[in-house]
């Protein structure tokens, strides 16, 4: 399941749409339903602010995938990259009444695998990757997927 | 991000309905606390009854209408929020900075109204 969409906050209730039905159609629970959302929300949002820096010519693509239990989703912007290393690396969490800061807080939190790739002169891929116990049964028992 | 507000004893309630996630909702809640504060109005429920979720920048606009009233001597508690953005206000520790009540009765008690 593929959408692209452009740089704006406002498709990032779509986004949760697709992600909220595509999970409960594999038998994710709800808990593991608002976990990956809040994280996906998060990796877009990133994309469509710090990626694609609201260019209205530039679009954030979201690849949505079921394997065995786990879902992943890839966003990918059109955006120069940052370091994201060094963000990882950051130890301490931002001051409490800072503006900024805790997306990668969500993202990591929310997800049980968190990847990032810089595609030269193409942009950045977040992968976020959340398994559901419950899910996985179903899968092994071939009742879901 | 629609706001109303409403004025409960001596309480400003602010009820919010969409998605708070930043861009243009970050000039209308600015406007909105300078206008409180203009008024002299300094203590501030934030009702996330109607708000389905929040991203982290939506996080930073909520910080902001904090430290904005803080500044002015007054408090901002937040009131009616989903398991949803409860969850994200836990993982970025957002549950120390502010108050959250699940009642309005509760949460107006925080500022010595019942």
């Amino acid at each position: 399941m593929e959408l692209t969409f452009p740089s704006d906050f406002k498709y990032l209730g779509a986004v949760d749409a697709a992600i909220q039905d595509l999970a409960r159609e594999f038998a994710f629970s709800q808990s593991s339903i608002n976990d990956l959302s809040a994280a996906l929300i998060e990796a877009c949002s990133n994309a469509i602010e710090h990626g694609n820096k609201f260019s209205k010519r530039k679009r954030v693509r979201v690849v949505l995938g079921f394997n065995g239990g786990s879902l992943s989703a890839r966003v990918y912007d059109q955006g120069g990259g940052f370091d994201y290393n060094k963000i990882l690396a950051r130890s301490l969490p931002p001051e409490p009444i800072s503006e900024r800061g805790r997306g990668l807080m969500i993202m990591q939190a929310f997800t049980d695998e968190l990847n990032f790739t810089y595609l030269a002169k193409k942009g950045l891929c977040v992968e976020l990757v959340k398994v559901d116990k419950d899910s996985a049964k179903k899968a092994e028992g071939g009742e879901a997927g | 991000m629609k706001i109303t507000q409403r004025e409960v004893g001596n309480a400003v309630v602010l009820d919010l309905n969409g998605k708070l996630t930043g861009g243009p909702d970050a000039e209308t809640f600015r406007e909105v606390f300078k206008s409180l504060i203009d008024r002299d109005k300094k203590n501030i429920v934030v009702n996330l009854e109607k708000v389905s979720w929040i991203n982290s920048t939506g996080l930073g606009i909520l910080i902001s209408g904090y430290t904005s009233v803080r500044r002015g001597g007054g408090d901002l508690v937040i009131m009616h929020a989903s398991d949803r953005i409860e969850s994200i206000l836990y993982v970025t520790k957002l549950n120390l900075l502010f108050k959250s009540y699940e009642s309005e009765e509760s949460a107006l008690s925080a500022f010595g109204e019942k």
